[in-house]
């Protein structure tokens, strides 16, 4: 008699031996899984299964998506832009807050700081928690213009500003710019070709985006950081116990070595000549022209939208007046 | 009138012979260089060229075309400090040499995937930082094969408008072809070296603009490949009615088959990692295992095929080997998980025998 065999679909494949904890993680990267950013995460990844984390992570070259999809449940956690991050907790969302930061000694101190055990308390907001911080570089402003080394002179320019990015349409607004929505995708092709006249990005834009196209002869890129931008990882509260947590900012923390290597070498490939130095007096009025800003959009005055947060910009105010005790700000009546 | 013209011929023949020699060896030694040693370089130069390179692409053996790209391209590229640069072979050395490096590199990925597997992090984390610093050397051999072949036909990348280079050969087209591709190869060992080697990230749009100066359909596919990718990583180089990259991808496939030579399977499959696509990395390894049984590959350019399987089967075995601990089975080369296809088979009642 002739049968059928029971075997069906006979797995021959093991469970893997390790018993880590598995969380699964949408990475933001622009190239995907062969990007800088992705292998970072990868290094983090490895780093936290040491510590009992199992990191799966899935690359996504489109932000919005990322998030996206981590709002939909499809992942435990998510890497992406601070922007991007502000809706899971506004106090670290506010890192890249306009000219908050403006030297790397400075964001290394931040993220010393926040890596702290004590510091745990604030990277828990709205049943989410931050996991790590990375740096991805100072955005720069790229000018098609060399004369556009004022910020009375940006007045009248086009400048693609990122739709979502409130902080910096109302900035654009304030210079008396004209706000071109863009994306992350398409903003580079505006500058190369010339719809718009200036445009923000970190140093990694110009050789592989080649904004060095739009810069052409007579542009540049100002030698000023307009904001500090990071990766952040942020999961569900309830993903990892607190030990846990605190121990992924740290692992984060002391990869900041590394990030930075990986940043001073984007840096490094625009050539000395592109860049645009301004004078340092100048650049105390930026300080000053940002510092206000940043006021307004932390209390939501005169129609700026309140997207920073108040303890943040405490943070880095102290930051700031360490390293340079004797600026204006530290000793203003209105101090952030 | 004759007469004298004879008495002076001796005397004025072995002058102008002296005076030839010198220009002779002054052509050939330009100021400095022993003049046997520039001839050598220029014979060298010519054979690798006209034999050594149509029989090496013909190969079948990747692994000892790396060798030889390993062995051969100091000597011979040595050649340049007393000749011109031999740059069109030896942009194809430094691409063997690269392979060569690339695959210790899969070797020690795949040993960080086991032991990340494992949950054995201290051996992963050995494994990934030897594959880092193997990726590094890839990566730089990689532009300097790249570099090679942009300067070999005196073709400037990042010139606005594009200038096509003048390939008089099919064997300048795939030198060049393959230089671009090796470029985008360049960029990804660099990412994935924790970009060490500071490979120039302009090299993806320069490779897409520069793909456009070869026949697709003559090239299976391989150059709207090139451009596919490039168009998935930066979408702004799209050209506005260009059709969606994964469609360009497939049709590419179809076309390398029909040539004999799969490079567009390995590009997707690589596409599909970058991009977290899963289904579209199982199609790029399937339709590369299916057409094993039908193919007739283009023989004179054999060892790109054989380059192309590599990629595809290491793809493969990062797949298996992440997810079940082992690389790919033989026999499930083109499948993405160890179920055996034993249901519905038919057997035989043993009661009688019992």
């Amino acid at each position: 008699m002739i049968h059928k065999s029971l075997a069906a679909m006979a797995l021959v494949a093991a469970a893997p031996l390790a018993s880590a904890q598995s969380v699964s993680m949408c990475v933001f990267d622009v190239i995907g899984a062969n990007g800088d950013f992705y292998n970072f995460v990868k290094d983090y990844a490895l780093e936290m299964k040491g510590h009992g984390v199992d990191f799966e992570l899935k690359p996504y070259t489109d932000e919005g998506v990322a998030i996206g999809d981590f709002n939909a449940g499809q992942c435990d956690a998510v890497a992406a832009t601070d922007i991007r991050i502000r809706p899971f907790n506004k106090f670290t969302g506010s890192i890249s807050a306009v000219g908050a930061l403006p030297t790397y000694d400075n964001l290394k101190t931040l993220l010393a700081t926040l890596a702290q055990p004590k510091a745990a308390p604030l990277m828990k907001d709205n049943g989410y928690e931050v996991l790590g911080i990375i740096p991805v570089g100072a955005g720069y402003l790229f000018v098609n213009d060399r004369s556009i080394d004022t910020a009375g002179e940006l007045a009248g320019k086009r400048m693609a500003t990122l739709d979502y990015q409130k902080d910096a349409i109302h900035m654009v607004n304030f210079v008396k710019a004209t706000v071109v929505p863009s994306d992350i995708t398409n903003f580079a092709g505006k500058f190369n070709n010339g719809s718009v006249d200036t445009a923000y990005a970190p140093a990694f834009a110009y050789e592989a985006l080649e904004l060095y196209k739009g810069i052409g002869e007579n542009g540049g890129v100002v030698d000023y950081p307009l904001a500090q931008l990071t990766l952040q990882m942020v999961a569900r509260d309830d993903v990892l116990d607190d030990e846990t947590a605190q121990k992924a900012r740290e692992v984060a923390w002391n990869m900041f070595p590394q990030a930075m290597g990986l940043i001073e070498g984007q840096e490094a490939a625009i050539p000395e000549e592109k860049w645009v130095r301004i004078p340092e007096k100048d650049i105390r009025g930026y300080q000053e022209m940002f510092r206000e800003n940043r006021i307004e959009m932390r209390d939501g005055l005169n129609g700026a939208p309140d997207v920073y947060h108040p303890k943040m910009m405490g943070l880095l105010s102290k930051i700031r007046c360490a390293s340079n005790p004797s600026a204006a700000e530290c000793t203003a009546g209105n101090r952030e | 009138m004759i007469s004298s013209l004879a008495k002076l011929g001796p005397h004025v023949f072995a002058a102008r012979l002296k005076v030839l020699s010198l220009a002779a060896v002054a052509i050939l030694a330009g100021c400095s260089a022993n003049p046997i040693y520039t001839t050598t370089g220029v014979v060298l130069s010519n054979y690798s060229e006209g034999e050594a390179t149509p029989y090496v692409l013909q190969m079948s053996d990747a692994q000892m075309a790396c060798a030889l790209g390993e062995g051969v391209d100091p000597l011979l590229y040595s050649f340049s400090r007393v000749t011109d640069a031999p740059d069109t072979t030896g942009s194809l050395l430094m691409l063997l040499a690269g392979n060569c490096a690339e695959y210790e590199a899969w070797e020690a990925e795949l040993a960080y995937l086991r032991a990340d597997y494992e949950g054995d992090v201290e051996a992963a984390k050995d494994a990934r930082e030897v594959a880092k610093r193997l990726n590094a050397l890839t990566a730089k051999r990689r532009y300097a094969s790249f570099q090679r072949a942009m300067a070999a036909y005196e073709f400037d990348p990042g010139a606005e408008p594009l200038e096509c280079p003048f390939l008089f050969t099919e064997q300048d087209e795939i030198t060049f072809l393959l230089g671009l591709l090796t470029g985008m190869q360049a960029i990804v060992n660099d990412a994935n070296s924790g970009a060490m080697a500071g490979v120039p990230r302009n090299i993806a749009p320069q490779a897409e603009r520069a793909a456009t100066c070869l026949d697709n359909e003559k090239w299976g596919g391989m150059p709207n490949a090139i451009r596919a990718l490039v168009w998935l990583l930066l979408p702004d180089t799209r050209p506005a009615l260009a059709p969606d990259p994964w469609q360009v991808l497939e049709h590419s496939r179809e076309l390398a088959v029909e040539k004999g030579m799969r490079v567009p399977h390995a590009l997707q499959a690589v596409a599909a990692e970058t991009f977290g696509r899963p289904e579209k990395l199982e199609e790029a390894i399937a339709s590369f295992a299916e057409a094993d049984a039908t193919i007739e590959v283009w023989d004179e350019y054999r060892l790109v095929d054989e380059v192309a399987a590599g990629v595809v089967r290491f793809s493969s075995d990062k797949h298996w080997t992440a997810n079940y601990g082992y690389r790919t089975p033989q026999s499930f080369f083109g499948r993405m998980s160890p179920e055996r296809q034993t249901e519905n088979v038919e057997t035989m009642n043993l009661d009688d025998l019992l």
